[in-house]
């Protein structure tokens, strides 16, 4: 498949305004000029793309919605807190494509009648923050940013605002939380953002990924684009591969792309000639999937079949080494850490279940452990504000599920078998 | 207080959204450049120049990790430990930093030089094991390259 | 028209609400720990899972808006399995300790975990450990109890806008922080006490003192402390207060309550209060009894009219006392006294500016509500700091300012810092003339009114001149505002050339079609007005000098008026001092203290033949009465006030006070021996004839009152008219040139000899501060704490100096409200010739740091 996402990244000037025009880029926004406002979302709803962030929400649907609240001014905010553990697909995009993004931006700006973008850009990410700005100012110097855009009525001001270190905003809600200087506390929905978002009007919030799609989607038509991938999960999608694999790396494949090819074929198989043991498809937040369980497609509707979800496309592959106790335990303290602490279920859940996890791993577990483990995660699972909790509660179900007797393991013998330091 | 030149960034960056408390998190990370950390009397420059409430303030700045309450040495390490990276031997390079810095997560050295602090994933699982100094990236770490890297650092 | 089912119950609804609001409507109780009525939705503790038909998962009640035709079901095996899963998370980390707890028997937390809580916990874990915080004076921190409701959060940041608090660290290491020693702005409200549902906030003013199922009686009163008339219920056990509290849905103030409210009702428990009548006898005061001390002051006043005439006499009455109160003494003055001389502190402001704004625009004309000031879209804010004066007022424009009000500031308002849209500092004691130019410019964009003779003549004579600043931003908030609320402080009343400022805001009000507020500080400014206890005005505000209004009084009263104008505050005692008044009879005031050029007040009520004191303590003014009755405090008698809105509202008896007597009880005894008869057997009596005498009263009972709504003018008819001619006007403004003046500050834990009794109230501010602004200090080479000798021409004392970052230069603020070191004792004052209250403007002031330790060395 040709790179879309990922074009000329090889290119160590990539990230150079002058690199991406000889390329093609920043040709859409020409483009996207020359249609209506409405003409281009539906392009991008003719496209099938869907949100890369986790939900794989259809992007035009969001557009439209925010498109018809009349207040302005309207606010296009891109969620680049890249935060799910295993995931980084965003960014090579962010350091090395910066401008595919920042088009994407302007011509999403355009159709959405917003005039104002931020990046929302993890803290972990200082490098990605230079960069941006850097094309953000080689953007605006070539007037693809700012006032009368290419000399038409448009007009589109982007700047980045840098998070500091908190998971949890990447929830959209969370996010704008942020963007306005408070807690990432997610905000009961509805009102949606697309009514009610940042600084009270409407503000769509995109992920990189979905929002690096448009200028591809205007160069080549919707009906285009929407033959790659698979009906209803269209697209090229960046998928991630860490973990003991033999080629770890970002691969930008068809959406839909087997989960066993993704591992096997694209990231050369497991290494040192060891057997695969579990896979955690789309982060640490999507339930873990057994080695004998990997013939799905990934996507965002065939994923859900297999008892797991697409998630980030962040493919986490684990082999024989690795203890399923311990990997839960860090995930739980992982949420624990990142509970923002506003739901009741989700504070005090992910705490006690990291507790015990980590007294089953230590070898202190004790008889009930399992069913009591069962039994939170049956008070989380639904109940929480945000799906942070939901995800901690699955995380747990799952493993469970499939390496239930790792655990009883764990507690009837008081130590783990296997240690991943071998 | 902040000196003009700070002030003037604050302004810049005030700026940018429609009210001022959007420029309390811009304007936390430039107290904590100038600060080194967000001592008290940083987040009091912030809440002054921002006319912000102090508790408001403090509230929004503990609830982010990047911010730093305490003094940090002069580099940060900072050091993923998550599944990607703890699967491919983050703990050992714990080890090695307690065993030969004397580091342990969240405290900083006798000498000032290094603090060590564990971190939720900083996206470089692609080639974990991975860490920031500061705001480098260094990947593909080992316990050879590792102490390579810190030496790096005065 | 919406319509929902809740269990079976059909609920119309006429506007959208979540499904929580709406049960709640409908009677039915939805357990929840997070959400608060008074607070926005939260959301967090997800106990209020509901089941709605054809929805797959159990809702949150608190965010879901009811949907026309949505079928809930509020309890069920499912649901409370989930309550029962969500409380056994929230009791792995809370202590067990309810045994101990203050809290429970009102614990929220205690009470769901009874009906649907696990009986055993499985946490075997280790519970988070935080240590309890004693630190505060007032405030007991216990974070281990915490639940992280927020609603502490929600209160002190959306309501009362103090923002002194905040959750700090995140998920399950969340802590409430600080509540330490009015730290980040505290208030001290409390209003986070009573939001709490569990032991996490505690009060230490009743710590461990009583269980909350040990009250004997709750009492449903009106605060004692300032003109706004919160809601209060006194909770009493063994005849001694324990708690006072605000009510969700109880007045005025739905459930908040400010500092003062709320923690200083410890005065009427004071072991200082007055406990018998006192005499004074070769030169000292002695215990009496209640007929010795009636008797020689009935015999005594009665020596000195008939030798002296009616005129000798003089009174001042409280706008600390009820209306009954009040109405009584006026009567005794005018009947049994046969004199005007009455008046009260209130004339050194709110008495002042009303009857000037009515004289101009009629009578009623401050009466605006506080829901008024709550909905305007424009504030004008000037002369005081309604957060300080009138905490619940000041919420009022801090919850219109959040919902997007312009506030517009002249001077300073500290508790608006945060929430003011503009804020003009005219030079010192410059107001008048920056009101003034506001007021030619704005009448220049309006049409004019013609509707009002005196305040057009008033406009067309205005000079045009400025105080050097510029108004034109004022003008365009002003002018653009639709729905404008004037707030007008004490301070620009007391002032040589007071009028001139209120002629201003008489015209803004005119030309905007503003609504009017006057600050009040003391509970029954208005009562007293109402009730007559001024020298130009008999009950209802009918003018004394017109023969057909004091004919009808005299018809009620069986007696005859005197025609003349009585004497105003100043000028009592000023006629004390040169001896044209020779007996003066003081009802709950301490004019010895409250009064500017207070040392010479006190020499002049030395020298008086009689002077007769009826209070709760032994005031400065009490220390030189010839007879002191012993009065019954709020709390221990009934009794209406009326508040700035002309709210009429009903004070309970919560405590008996054995030894005191009610005001207006005293002053019948001393009547009757005069020869006057008064034959009240209750304070309820004195209502009804107030309701048949004031036709601002009229048909008033106390059951109405009780029902709520009594607002002014109740069944009754404001009939005095507006003046036609302004009366001349006073001198040309002053060249203020001295470096550093002195000005009084009305700050917001203290209101003077009530506060200073109360121990909790010292506790948070236990002295007077002298507060400068940063460039001044600085360039006085002084610092925030630094303990200065501060001396005008009247006098000087030492005073801790209190750097405050929102105050400019030229002025420093002191308040009047601590025993010795009052500010008025400094300050001189001249008469407004119109309004005759006391200017105190133009006070020049000198500190000095004083020297540590070379004090001494220095007085050879």
């Amino acid at each position: 498949m040709e790179k879309i996402l990922l074009k000329n990244i090889e290119n160590p000037n990539s990230a150079d305004i002058r690199e991406y025009q000889k390329t093609g880029g920043y040709q859409s926004i020409s483009n996207a000029f020359e249609m209506q406002p409405r003409d281009v979302i539906e392009e991008v709803k003719s496209s099938g793309l869907r949100g890369r962030g986790g939900a794989g929400f259809p992007t035009a649907m969001k557009w439209n919605f925010a498109n018809a609240d009349p207040k302005f001014p309207k606010y296009l905010v891109c969620n680049a807190d890249e935060g799910e553990p295993g995931t980084f697909k965003d960014r090579p995009i962010l350091e090395k494509n910066p401008h595919l993004l920042i088009e994407g931006m302007v011509i999403s700006g355009y159709a959405l009648r917003a005039e104002y973008g931020y990046i929302y850009l993890r803290g972990e990410y200082p490098l990605a923050k230079d960069i941006l700005d850097n094309a953000i100012a080689q953007a605006r110097e070539k007037n693809y940013l700012g006032e009368n855009i290419l000399g038409k009525n448009v007009k589109f001001e982007l700047s980045v605002y840098q998070g500091a270190g908190a998971y949890i905003c990447g929830e959209e809600t969370a996010l704008i939380e942020s963007l306005e200087g408070k807690k990432g506390q997610p905000r009961s929905k509805p009102p949606f953002p697309v009514n009610v978002g940042a600084w009270e009007m409407p503000t769509i919030v995109n992920n990189v990924e979905t929002l690096s799609n448009v200028p591809y989607i205007i160069a080549i038509g919707g009906e285009a684009y929407s033959k790659i991938g698979r009906e209803d999960c269209t697209g090229p999608k960046l998928y991630c591969v860490s973990g003991h694999v033999v080629k770890p790396g970002v691969y930008e494949l068809p959406m839909g792309t087997n989960l066993r090819d993704i591992i096997y074929k694209h990231a050369g198989g497991i290494k040192n000639n060891k057997k695969l043991k579990a896979v955690l498809p789309g982060g640490i937040s999507t339930p873990v999937l057994p080695a004998d369980r990997i013939d799905c497609l990934m996507d965002f509707i065939s994923m859900p079949k297999h008892g797991s979800m697409l998630g980030s496309g962040a493919v986490i592959v684990m082999d024989e080494s690795v203890c399923m106790v311990k990997v839960a335990h860090r995930a739980l303290k992982f949420f624990e850490h990142e509970s923002c602490g506003k739901c009741v279920p989700c504070r005090e859940g992910t705490g006690w279940l990291r507790q015990i996890l980590g007294r089953i791993e230590s070898g202190k577990g004790k008889q009930g452990d399992i069913e009591l483990l069962s039994d939170i995660t049956d008070i989380m699972s639904g109940r929480t504000f945000c799906p942070l909790g939901d995800g901690a509660a699955g995380v747990v179900t799952g493993m469970l599920r499939h390496f239930r007797d790792e655990f009883e393991e764990h507690i009837k013998s008081g130590h783990c078998k296997l240690s991943i330091d071998n | 207080m902040f000196n003009e030149t700070v002030l003037k960034e604050i302004d810049g960056i005030r700026a940018k959204y429609p009210d001022a408390r959007s420029a309390l998190l811009p304007s936390l990370y430039v107290a904590q450049r100038e600060f080194g950390w967000l001592s008290p009397e940083a987040m009091t420059c912030v809440a002054k120049t921002l006319n912000l409430p102090e508790a408001m303030v403090r509230g929004t700045a503990s609830f982010y990790a990047m911010f730093r309450h305490n003094p940090v040495g002069r580099n940060v390490i900072q050091l993923c430990t998550n599944v990607s990276c703890m699967i491919l031997g983050s703990d050992r390079l714990l080890d090695l930093l307690k065993s030969r810095f004397d580091l342990e997560p969240g405290e900083t050295t006798k000498d000032g030089r290094f603090s060590l602090v564990i971190m939720e994933c900083i996206g470089a699982c692609g080639t974990a094991p991975a860490m920031l100094v500061n705001t480098d990236f260094h990947d593909n770490l080992t316990e050879q390259n590792l102490e390579e890297i810190m030496g790096k650092y005065k | 028209m919406i319509t929902i089912t809740i269990n079976g119950k059909n609920i119309k609804l006429d506007e959208p609400m979540s499904v929580l609001k709406a049960a709640g409507k409908a009677g039915i109780k939805i357990p929840t720990l997070c959400h608060h009525d008074a607070l926005e939705t939260y959301g967090g503790c997800r106990l209020c899972v509901v089941e709605v038909e054809r929805m797959p998962k159990l809702q949150n009640a608190c965010t879901l808006i009811a949907a026309d035709g949505m079928v809930i079901t509020t309890e069920s095996e499912v649901i409370s399995k989930v309550r029962r899963g969500i409380l056994e998370l929230l009791l792995i980390n809370h202590p067990l300790d309810c045994p101990y707890c203050d809290k429970a028997g009102e614990c929220e937390l205690q009470d769901l975990v009874d009906k649907y809580g696990p009986t055993v916990g499985r946490y075997t874990e280790i519970k988070r450990k935080v240590p309890a915080s004693h630190k505060d004076e007032i405030f007991v921190r216990n974070m281990d109890r915490c639940v992280v409701c927020t609603r502490c959060v929600r209160m002190c940041n959306k309501v009362q806008g103090a923002s002194a608090i905040d959750i700090i660290g995140r998920g399950n290491k969340s802590r409430m922080e600080p509540f330490s020693s009015a730290s980040f702005n505290c208030e001290y409200c409390g209003n986070c006490l009573s939001v709490c549902p569990v032991g996490a906030i505690l009060s230490r003013l009743y710590l461990h003192s009583f269980r909350p199922w040990q009250i004997d009686r709750e009492v449903e009163t009106v605060c004692s402390y300032c003109g706004v008339g919160c809601s209060v219920v006194v909770q009493v056990r063994d005849d001694s207060i324990k708690r006072v509290i605000p009510r969700f849905g109880l007045g005025l103030n739905n459930g908040l309550l400010c500092s003062r409210g709320r923690f200083g009702y410890e005065y009427i428990n004071s072991e200082e209060r007055l406990k018998e009548p006192l005499i004074r006898k070769n030169g000292k005061l002695e215990k009496s009894t209640w007929s010795e001390a009636i008797d020689f002051t009935a015999k005594k006043l009665t020596e000195i009219k008939n030798s002296h005439g009616g005129d000798a006499v003089a009174g001042i009455a409280s706008p600390r006392c009820t209306n009954e109160d009040n109405y009584v003494f006026q009567k005794f003055m005018r009947m049994a006294c046969g004199t005007n001389n009455i008046d009260s502190v209130s004339r050194m402001g709110f008495a002042s500016a009303q009857k000037y704004l009515e004289d101009l625009l009629g009578q009623g004309v401050t009466s605006n509500m506080i829901s008024g000031v709550k909905n305007a879209d424009t504030i004008l804010v000037v002369g005081g700091d309604p957060t300080a004066v009138n905490p619940i007022l000041g919420l009022a424009v801090r919850e219109a300012a959040r919902n997007g009000a312009a506030v517009a500031v002249i001077g300073e308002a500290k508790g608006l810092e945060k929430f003011k849209t503009l804020k003009v500092v005219p030079p010192v004691f410059r107001e008048a003339e920056l009101l003034e130019s506001l007021l030619s410019e704005v009448a220049e964009a309006k049409d004019p009114r013609n509707e009002r003779p005196a305040v057009d003549q008033g406009i067309s004579q205005l000079s045009g001149g400025s105080a050097g600043v510029d108004t034109g931003e004022l003008k365009k908030i002003l002018l653009d505002g639709k729905s404008i609320s004037i707030i007008l402080g004490s301070d620009l009343v007391q002032r040589a050339n007071g009028h001139r400022a209120l002629f201003a805001i008489a015209g803004l009000t005119y030309m905007l079609e503003a609504r009017l507020t006057l600050l009040s500080d003391r509970p029954n400014e208005q009562g007293l007005i109402d009730m007559g206890c001024l020298p130009d005005t008999l009950p209802g505000g009918r003018p004394v000098t017109v023969h057909d209004f004091r004919d009808k009084f005299e018809n009620e009263w069986n007696g005859t008026i005197p025609e003349n104008e009585g004497l105003s505050l100043l000028e009592i005692i000023e006629g004390a001092e040169n001896g044209n008044i020779k007996a003066l009879y003081v009802m709950g005031e301490n004019p010895a203290f409250n009064l500017p050029d207070s040392s010479s007040a006190r020499k002049a009520l030395e020298s008086l033949d009689l002077l007769v004191v009826q209070d709760i303590f032994l005031t400065e003014t009490a220390e030189i009465a010839d007879v002191v009755f012993p009065s019954s405090g709020w709390a221990e008698k009934q009794g209406t006030y009326t508040n700035l809105e002309r709210r009429i509202q009903l004070l309970n008896k919560a405590v008996g006070a054995s030894s005191s007597m009610e005001d207006w009880k005293i002053l019948k005894e001393v009547s009757i021996k005069m020869g006057y008869q008064m034959t009240y057997s209750s304070a309820e009596d004195v209502m009804d004839e107030i309701a048949t005498v004031s036709p601002l009263y009229s048909d008033l009972t106390y059951r109405e009152i009780s029902a709520g709504h009594c607002l002014w003018p109740y069944h009754g008819k404001p009939l005095r008219g507006e003046i036609n001619e302004l009366p001349a006007s006073a001198e040309a403004p002053e060249d203020y040139k001295e470096d550093l003046y002195l000005v009084i500050d009305k700050p917001l834990f203290h209101s003077g000899s009530l506060s200073r009794k109360s121990p909790a109230l010292r506790k948070i501010c236990p002295e007077p501060l002298l507060r400068i602004g940063p460039g001044h200090a600085q360039k006085l080479g002084l610092k925030d704490g630094d303990l200065v000798d501060v001396s005008t021409s009247k006098g000087g004392f030492d005073v801790t100096l209190s750097v405050d970052d929102c105050l400019g230069d030229g002025k420093v603020y002191l308040s009047n409200n601590f025993e010795d070191r009052g500010v008025l004792s400094l300050m001189g004052y001249r008469l407004d010739p119109v309004t005759k209250a006391p200017g105190i403007e133009g006070c020049a002031v000198k500190i000095q740091k004083k020297a540590d330790s070379s004090a001494g060395s220095d007085k050879s």
